[in-house]
C-alpha cells in the first residue's frame, strides 16, 4: 500500500535528521504530472505571426495581393514562374494568418511544405523566401504534428542559412520559425541546436538591431532553453550565457520578460546547471527585476531566483547576497496570489538552508508577512507557507523556533489543521511536535501546550487521531500520548527543577 | 452484481474496491470502459451499481498522499469518466423533473445523485483537474439548484434518519466548501450564490435530528467563508447580520428534546460532549464556531444583535421559569459563546469578549440559581451555571468565586449525575487556580471552614446512583487533598478507610482508568501529608493498605500492582530506620521472573528495588545475600532489552551506590563484561548514554584507577578503546542534569586521580579527554540519532510506557548521587587539576596548552579563574 512507502519518503523530503539540507529543497517537480489547467501566466510555447500589415516594404512594390483557392495556390507554387509562385505562397500565408480559424491543417495536406522549403532557398527573391518563411512560421505554430511536418520537409537548414540573409524582414522571419520549431518538445529543439542555429542567432545580437527583432531573436533563444529531458547541453547552454546576461541589462519590457523565461528554463535543474547560471553574476540584475511592476518580468525573474535557491547552501547564499531577502517580503504581500505563492516557495527553499539563512531570513522581517499568508492566503499560497515553517522547524536553531511561535504562527496552522489535503495535514502535525519537542527542552511545554489548546489544537489533533490516512492518526496519535496526557497535570508539582548545571558563582 | 438488490450492491462495491487497490488500473484496464458502457443502459438500478463502484474506488483520492502513481491513476480516471459523468449528471437532473411526480423514480435518481455528488468531491479532491474548472458552469449551476429544491414526495417522516434530500444537500455543502478553501481563485464568482442559497437553507430546515448533519455542514460551510478578508461584504449589512443570528444561530443553540433526553438518561455522554468539546458534529458546535467566525471581523454588531436577543430570552424566563426555563439556558449558551475567543481545560476561557459583562451576568443571573435551596430544581440551569463558573473562572473576581465554593459543596449532592458531577469538577479547576508568585489562588485557609463538609460530599457523592466509579469526583478529592494539606489529618482516619474499601470493591472489576488513577494519587497524598508531620504513622497505613495489596498481588490484578509498588516505594522511603522485617519477606517475591515478564511492571518494581537498595542495602548484605545473584539476574534480564535497558541501569546504579563494596565483589567483572556483549550485539544510542553514566558512577564511587583496573583486567588495552571509542567521542550525548553532573564528576577524576593517564601510552588520551569535558560543559548537547534508530526511538524513549501509569503523589525528588560532594562541576575541575599540578610541576600547564584548542583553552582559564587557582 503507497501508505506504507510514506514514512520513508517523508525521511527524504521533509522529515529529515541527517545533515544534507539539500535533500529537504522542494524541486519544482516532485510530481511532474498536472490535473490543473497550464497556467495563462507562463510564457507562450509557439506563435503565430497574425500581423494585417506586412511590415516588408518591397512586398508593398508588388501587385495587390490575390486571393486564390487552395488548388489554385496548390497549383501555381508547384510552377516555375517565380512571380506566380510568390502570389501563391502571399495567398497561403495570408489563409495561415487569418485570425480566426487558420487553414493550417489544410495547407500542410494538400503537400505545400517541401514547396515552401525550396522557396526559403531562392535567394533571387527575397520577397518569396520572406512570405515562405512567414507561412512556414505559422504552420510550425500549430500542433506538433505540423511543427513535425516542417522539421521533416528539411526547413531548418535553410532557414538557419537565412539568418545570415542581407534582408532583415526575410532574416527576423526566419528567427521566428525557428523559434516555434524549437518551442515544440525537447527533440526538435535539439535539432534545431545540433544544426549549428545558436552561434548565427547569437551574432544576430547587436545594439544595432532593431527592438521587435531583438525582441523575436531573444524569445527564440528562450526556447532554445526550454525544457528538461534532456537539457539543452551544456556547451550551447554556455555560448548563450554571455548573450542573455546582455539581454539582461536591456530596458524593453519583453525582452527582459522573455531573458527571464530562458534563465528560468536554465536553473530549473540539479545544482550544476544553477552553477552555470550563478556563475555569469547574474544575480544583482536578476533581484533588481523581481522588483519590476511588469508582472511578465516580476514572474520570470521571481521563477529564476525561486529555481537558484533550491541549489547548494552556497548559490542560494550569492541569492541572499544580491538582496532577494530584501524583495520578497513586498512579494509575499503582493496582490496577485500567483506572485506570493512564488514568493513563499522560494521563501521555503531558503529556510531549508542552514541556521545562519534562517536567521537571515528572520532579520529580513520575513516571518509577519508569512504568518499573513498562512492566514489569509489563497489555498496554494498557504501550502507553500507550510512548507516554509516546516522547513524552517527541521533546521531552525531553539532560539529560531522561538521567535516563529512568537511571530504567531500557530494560529493559523492550527486552522489549517482542517484543510483537505492530507500531505499539509501531517507536516503541520509533523510541525507541531516538533514545537513541542523544542519547548520541552526549555521547560516550556506547559505553556505551549495551553497555547495550543486556547486556539483549538487539541480538539483539532484529537479529532484527526480518526483520520483515514493512517500515517495521520498514528502521528496524531503520538502528539496527544506523548504531550497532552493527563499526567501533565502535575508538571507544577514535579517541575520545581533545581537548574543546577547554570553557573553558580 | 448490477443486477443483485441494493444491500448486496453494497457489500459487493466493498469487495470491488479492494480488489481494485490491488488490481486497478493497470490488472484491470478494461474496468473504467465497462462502467461508462452501463451509464447508456438508462436502467438506474444498474447506473446506481456502478456509480456506487465508482465511489469506493475513488474514495480513496480524499486521503492519500500526492503521489505519481496516484495523480497517473486520476489522470487516466478522469480522461475517461469526467465527461460521462457529467453527461449522466445533467441527464439525471432532467429525469428528475420529468418524474417529479413519480415517488419510486425519484428515489432512485436521487441516490444516483447523491453517488455523483460524491464523486465529484473525490475526484475534485487533490487538485482542480482542468476538466472541472471548464465544465465549472454546469457543475455549479446544478449544484446550486438542487440546494434550492424541494419535493414533497421526498420528504420522510422519519425524525432520526436523514432522508435522500438531505443527504444530497448536505454532500453538495462539502463540495462547495472544498472549492471554497481550496480553489478560491476559481470559485470566487459562485460563492456569493452559495452563500446565500446555504442560508436559505438553514433557515428552512427545521429542528429534527435528521436535519443534523445537513444543518451542522451548512454552518460550517458560512463559519469558514465569513472569516475570510475578502468575503467579508457578503456579511456585513446589519440586515444580514440580524438575519444570520437571528435566523440561523439562535434556533440552533436550543435546548432540544434530545439534548434533555441525554441529559437525564446518558449522562456520561451527555458530558462529554458539553466538557471535553467532543461535540465537534453538533448544531451547538457549528453555531458557536460561527459565532465566533462572524466576531473576527463584526464583533460590535453581533454582541449588540445577541445582547437583545439575552434580554428578551431571559425576560421571557422570568415570566414563567417552570415552563420557559430553556429560554434561560440559550441565553447563558449565547453568552458563554459569544464571549469565549480562546478556551483550555486548565484555565478555563482565556480570552474573552470585552464587550460582555461577564461579572455582571454572573451576579445576576448564575448565582441566583445556585443559591436557592432546592438543588435538584432545574437541573439543567444548575448544570448550566456551574459550566459557567468554570469556564469563566478567570474573569471572574476572586470575591465572587470564593462566594460560590460552599453553592458547588451543595451542588454534590444533587440527585442529577451531570449536576453533581459539575459541581466537583468546577471545584476541582478552582482548586488548581494559580494566583501571584504561582501559589494556588485559594489557599488552604480560606477553604478551611469548609473542610469537613466538602470532604463528607465528595465522598458521599461516590454513593449516589450512576456515580460509584466517577472519576471527576475522585479527582476533586485528590485536588482537595493535595490544597489542603495538613488540614486533612484530623480525617485521615476516615479518609483511608473509605479509600481503601473503594479499592477493595473496585480491584474486583477495574473498569474506569482515570478514576483508579486518581484514587491511588489521593493514596499517596494521605500518606505524604500524613508522614510528613508524623512519619511513625506510617505504620498505621500499612497496616490499613497491606492487607487489601496483598489480595490484588495474590488475585494479580494486573492493572493495580504497578500502582501497588508505587505506594510500597513511597511507604518503604518513608521509614527512616531501617528496613522492616514485612518489607523483607516480600524481597524475594520480587525478584520472580514471572512479574518481570509484563512490560508495564517493570518501571514500577524497579523503582521498589531501588527503594530496598536505598533503604535497606546492609540488611540485604548481611541478611539476603544469596539474593544478590537474583538481583542481577533481573538486571541482566533488563539490559538485554533495548526497551528496558535504561531501567537495568537505574537498577545497576543503585547497586554501585548502596551496596557495601565487598557483597558485589565477586560480580564486578561479570557485571562489566556483560555489558560489553550488549554493545557489541546493539549498540543504541539510549545504550551508550546509560553506559556512560554507569562508569562514571562506578568511577566515583570505585575510584579512576579501580575503573582503569577493570577495563584492562578484561582484556589489555581496553580502558584506551573504551576512552577512544566511546567516552571521547559520546560524551556529548549525556542528557539529564544528574546525568550530565556525574560524567562531568567521572571525567575529572579520570584526569586527575589515575596515575595511568599521565604515564603510559594512555597520556596522549588526556587532552582529548579533557577537551570532551570542556565540550560537555559549554556545547550544546548532541540529540542526533544515527538514521536507523528512527523508527524505534519512540516507544523506547525513557519515560514513555504506554502500559505504566506514573502517580506523581508518589515519585521521588530527583536524586544526585554526588551532590554531596560537588556542588559545581566546572569549579571541581579546576580545583582537580590545580591538585593535580602540584603533584607534578609543569605538566600540567604543557599538556593544556599545546595540544588543547583556543575556544576549550579560553573555557577553562574561566574555570580557574572564578574557582580562583592556577595551574603550576
Amino acid at each position: 500500500m503507497p501508505t506504507l512507502e510514506a514514512p520513508e519518503e517523508r525521511l527524504r523530503k521533509f522529515k529529515y535528521r541527517g545533515k544534507d539540507a539539500s535533500m529537504r529543497r522542494q524541486q519544482r517537480m516532485v510530481v511532474s504530472l498536472e490535473l490543473r489547467k497550464a497556467k495563462k501566466d507562463e510564457q507562450a510555447l509557439k506563435r503565430r505571426n497574425i500581423t494585417d500589415l506586412s511590415p516588408n516594404p518591397s512586398s508593398e512594390k508588388l501587385a495587390k495581393a490575390v486571393s486564390l483557392t487552395l488548388d489554385e495556390i496548390v497549383s501555381r507554387v508547384n510552377g516555375t514562374d517565380p512571380h506566380l509562385c510568390f502570389q501563391a505562397t502571399q495567398a497561403a500565408r495570408k489563409m495561415l494568418s487569418q485570425e480566426r480559424n487558420p487553414a493550417l491543417k489544410l495547407i500542410v495536406e494538400a503537400g505545400l511544405v517541401p514547396r515552401l522549403v525550396e522557396f526559403l532557398k531562392s535567394s533571387l527573391y527575397p520577397s518569396l523566401q520572406f512570405e515562405a518563411a512567414w507561412a512556414l512560421t505559422n504552420i510550425a505554430s500549430g500542433p506538433s504534428e505540423l511543427t513535425q511536418a516542417v522539421v521533416e520537409g528539411g526547413a531548418v537548414q535553410p532557414l538557419i542559412e537565412l539568418l545570415s540573409s542581407p534582408d532583415v524582414a526575410v532574416c527576423e522571419q526566419a528567427v521566428w520559425a525557428l523559434g516555434n520549431i524549437a518551442g515544440d518538445s525537447p527533440e526538435l529543439r535539439d535539432i534545431v541546436i545540433s544544426s549549428n542555429a545558436v552561434p548565427h542567432l547569437l551574432a544576430l545580437v547587436s545594439s544595432t538591431v532593431s527592438i521587435p527583432f531583438l525582441r523575436n531573436i531573444t524569445w527564440t533563444l528562450s526556447n532554445l532553453c526550454r525544457y528538461k529531458n534532456p537539457y539543452p547541453c551544456a556547451k550551447v547552454v554556455k555560448q548563450m550565457l554571455p548573450v542573455l546576461f546582455y539581454l539582461l541589462q536591456h530596458h524593453d519590457t519583453e525582452i527582459l520578460s522573455d531573458t527571464c523565461w530562458a534563465l528560468s528554463y536554465l536553473t530549473d535543474g540539479c545544482n550544476e546547471r544553477i552553477g552555470q547560471v550563478v556563475g555569469t553574476g547574474v544575480l544583482p540584475r536578476l533581484v533588481e527585476l523581481m522588483k519590476s511592476s511588469e508582472l511578465s518580468i516580476l514572474t520570470p525573474s521571481l521563477r529564476t531566483v525561486g529555481n537558484i535557491v533550491t541549489g547548494t547552501d552556497q548559490q542560494t547564499q550569492v541569492a541572499i547576497d544580491a538582496g532577494m531577502l530584501s524583495v520578497l517580503p513586498q512579494l509575499l504581500s503582493h496582490p496577485r496570489s500567483s506572485i506570493q505563492k512564488e514568493a513563499a516557495w522560494a521563501l521555503s527553499n531558503v529556510a531549508a538552508g542552514p541556521c545562519q539563512q534562517i536567521q537571515q531570513l528572520i532579520t529580513h522581517g520575513m516571518l509577519p508577512p508569512l504568518v499573513a499568508l498562512l492566514k489569509n492566503g489563497e489555498f496554494k499560497v498557504q501550502k507553500e507557507a507550510v512548507w516554509t515553517v516546516a522547513n524552517f522547524t527541521t533546521g531552525g536553531t531553539v532560539d529560531q523556533l522561538i521567535q516563529l511561535v512568537q511571530s504567531g504562527v500557530l494560529e493559523p496552522l492550527v486552522n489549517l489543521l482542517s484543510v483537505q489535503d492530507p500531505k499539509i495535514v501531517l507536516i503541520i502535525l509533523d510541525v507541531i511536535s516538533c514545537i513541542l519537542q523544542a519547548a520541552e527542552k526549555l521547560f516550556k511545554k506547559e505553556k505551549l501546550c495551553l497555547l495550543l489548546e486556547e486556539l483549538g489544537g487539541i480538539d483539532k489533533i484529537e479529532a484527526l487521531q480518526l483520520h483515514e490516512n493512517r500515517q495521520i492518526g498514528q502521528t496524531a496519535l503520538n502528539i496527544i500520548e506523548s504531550h497532552f496526557f493527563e499526567v501533565n497535570d502535575f508538571a507544577v508539582e514535579r517541575g520545581a527543577h533545581i537548574s543546577w548545571w547554570a553557573d553558580q558563582q | 452484481m448490477l443486477s443483485s438488490p441494493e444491500q448486496m450492491q453494497k457489500q459487493l462495491s466493498d469487495a470491488i474496491s479492494i480488489i481494485g487497490r490491488e488490481d486497478f488500473p493497470q490488472k484491470w484496464p478494461d474496468l473504467l470502459t465497462e462502467m461508462v458502457n452501463r451509464f447508456q443502459s438508462g436502467d438506474f438500478h444498474v447506473i446506481n451499481g456502478v456509480l456506487r463502484t465508482a465511489h469506493s474506488l475513488f474514495k480513496r483520492y480524499r486521503h492519500e498522499f500526492k503521489s505519481n502513481e496516484l495523480w497517473t491513476e486520476i489522470k487516466l480516471v478522469l480522461d475517461a469518466f469526467a465527461l460521462p459523468l457529467t453527461n449522466l449528471f445533467k441527464a439525471t437532473i432532467e429525469l428528475c423533473s420529468t418524474h417529479a411526480n413519480d415517488a419510486s423514480a425519484l428515489r432512485i435518481l436521487f441516490s444516483s445523485l447523491i453517488l455523483i455528488s460524491k464523486l465529484f468531491y473525490s475526484l475534485n479532491f487533490q487538485d482542480l483537474p482542468e476538466f472541472f474548472e471548464d465544465n465549472m458552469e454546469t457543475w455549479m449551476n446544478n449544484f446550486h439548484t438542487l440546494l434550492t429544491l424541494d419535493n414533497k414526495l421526498l420528504q420522510t417522516d422519519d425524525e432520526e434518519e436523514a432522508g435522500l434530500l438531505e443527504l444530497l444537500k448536505s454532500q453538495i455543502c462539502d463540495n462547495a466548501a472544498l472549492y471554497a478553501q481550496k480553489y478560491d481563485e476559481e470559485f470566487q464568482r459562485y460563492l456569493p450564490r452559495f452563500v446565500t442559497a446555504i442560508w436559505n437553507l438553514l433557515v428552512t430546515t427545521g429542528q429534527e435530528v435528521k436535519y443534523d448533519l445537513l444543518v451542522s455542514n451548512a454552518i460550517q460551510f458560512l463559519a469558514s467563508v465569513c472569516e475570510r478578508p475578502h468575503y467579508k461584504n457578503l456579511f456585513e449589512d446589519q440586515n444580514t447580520l440580524t438575519s444570520i443570528c437571528e435566523k440561523v444561530i439562535v434556533p440552533n443553540m436550543e435546548f432540544r428534546a434530545a439534548d434533555e433526553e441525554a441529559f437525564e438518561d446518558n449522562s456520561e455522554e451527555y458530558i462529554r460532549r458539553d466538557l471535553e468539546g467532543s461535540d465537534i458534529d453538533t448544531r451547538r458546535r457549528a453555531a458557536c464556531d460561527l459565532v465566533r467566525g462572524l466576531c473576527k471581523f463584526f464583533e460590535g454588531p453581533v454582541t449588540g444583535i445577541f445582547s437583545g436577543y439575552v434580554n428578551s430570552m431571559l425576560q421571557e424566563y422570568a415570566k414563567n421559569p417552570s415552563v420557559n426555563w430553556k429560554h434561560k439556558d440559550a441565553a447563558i449558551y449565547l453568552v458563554t459563546s459569544l464571549a469565549s475567543k480562546a478556551q483550555t481545560q486548565k484555565h478555563g476561557i482565556t480570552q474573552a469578549n470585552e464587550l460582555v459583562n461577564l461579572t455582571e451576568f454572573f451576579v445576576n443571573h448564575i448565582l441566583p440559581d445556585l443559591k436557592s435551596a432546592n438543588v435538584n430544581e432545574f437541573p439543567v440551569l444548575k448544570a448550566d451555571g456551574i459550566k459557567y463558573i468554570m469556564i469563566f473562572r478567570n474573569q471572574v473576581p476572586k470575591e465572587h468565586l470564593l462566594v460560590s465554593i460552599p453553592l458547588l459543596i451543595n451542588h454534590l449532592q444533587a440527585e442529577s449525575i451531570v449536576v453533581h458531577t459539575y459541581a466537583a469538577h468546577a471545584l476541582e479547576r478552582l482548586f488548581t487556580m494559580k494566583g501571584p508568585n504561582n501559589a494556588t489562588l485559594f489557599t488552604a485557609a480560606e477553604i478551611a471552614p469548609f473542610v469537613e463538609i466538602l470532604l463528607t460530599n465528595l465522598f458521599k457523592a461516590l454513593t449516589l446512583p450512576g456515580s460509584s466509579e466517577n472519576e471527576y469526583i475522585m479527582k476533586a478529592i485528590m485536588r482537595s487533598f493535595s490544597l489542603l494539606q495538613e488540614a486533612i489529618i484530623p480525617y485521615i482516619p476516615t479518609l483511608i478507610t473509605q479509600l481503601t474499601q473503594k479499592l477493595l470493591a473496585v480491584s474486583k472489576n477495574p473498569s474506569k482508568p482515570h478514576f483508579n488513577h486518581y484514587m491511588f494519587e489521593a493514596i499517596c497524598l494521605s500518606i505524604r501529608i500524613t508522614c510528613k508531620a508524623n512519619p511513625a504513622a506510617v505504620v498505621s497505613f500499612e497496616e490499613a493498605l497491606f492487607l487489601v495489596f496483598t489480595e490484588i498481588l495474590q488475585n494479580d490484578v494486573q492493572e493495580f500492582i504497578p500502582y501497588v509498588f508505587q505506594v510500597m516505594s513511597l511507604l518503604l522511603e518513608t521509614h527512616k530506620s531501617d528496613i522492616p522485617s514485612s518489607y523483607m519477606a516480600l524481597f524475594p517475591h520480587l525478584l520472580q521472573p514471572v512479574l518481570w515478564e509484563r512490560t508495564g511492571n517493570i518501571p514500577a518494581l524497579v523503582r521498589l528495588l531501588q527503594a530496598f537498595l536505598e533503604r535497606g542495602s546492609n540488611t540485604i548484605a548481611s541478611a539476603a545475600a544469596d539474593k544478590i545473584p537474583g538481583l542481577l539476574g533481573v538486571f541482566q534480564k533488563l539490559i538485554a532489552s533495548k526497551a528496558n535497558d535504561h531501567q537495568g541501569f537505574y537498577l545497576l546504579n543503585s547497586i554501585i551506590e548502596h551496596m557495601p563494596p565487598e557483597s558485589v565483589d565477586q560480580y564486578r567483572k561479570q557485571i562489566f563484561i556483560l555489558l560489553f556483549q550488549r554493545l557489541q550485539n546493539s549498540k543504541t544510542t539510549k545504550f551508550i548514554k546509560s553506559f556512560l553514566v554507569f562508569i562514571n558512577l562506578y568511577c566515583i564511587k570505585y575510584g579512576a584507577l579501580a575503573l582503569q583496573e577493570i577495563f584492562d583486567g578484561i582484556q589489555p588495552k581496553m580502558f584506551g578503546m573504551v576512552l577512544e571509542k566511546i567516552i571521547i567521542p559520546e560524551i556529548q550525548k549525556v542528557s539529564g542534569n544528574v546525568e550530565k553532573k556525574i560524567c562531568a564528576v567521572g571525567i575529572t577524576k579520570l584526569l586527575t586521580e589515575c596515575p595511568p593517564m599521565m604515564d603510559t601510552e594512555y597520556t596522549k588520551l588526556w587532552t582529548p579527554l579533557l577537551q570532551s569535558l570542556i565540550g560537555l560543559f559549554e556545547l550544546p548537547e548532541d540529540d542526533t540519532i544515527p538514521d536507523e534508530e528512527h523508527f524505534i526511538d519512540i516507544e523506547d524513549t525513557p519515560g514513555y510506557q504506554t502500559a505504566f501509569s506514573q502517580l506523581a503523589f508518589a515519585g521521588k525528588k530527583e536524586h544526585d548521587p554526588v551532590g554531596h560532594m560537588v556542588n559545581n562541576p566546572k569549579i571541581h575541575l579546576a580545583q582537580s587539576l590545580h591538585k593535580l599540578s602540584t603533584a607534578c610541576p609543569g605538566r600540567v600547564p604543557s599538556m593544556v596548552s599545546t595540544s588543547l584548542n583556543a575556544d576549550a583553552l579560553q573555557y577553562l582559564q574561566g574555570y580557574l579563574q572564578a574557582a580562583s587557582v592556577t595551574l603550576l
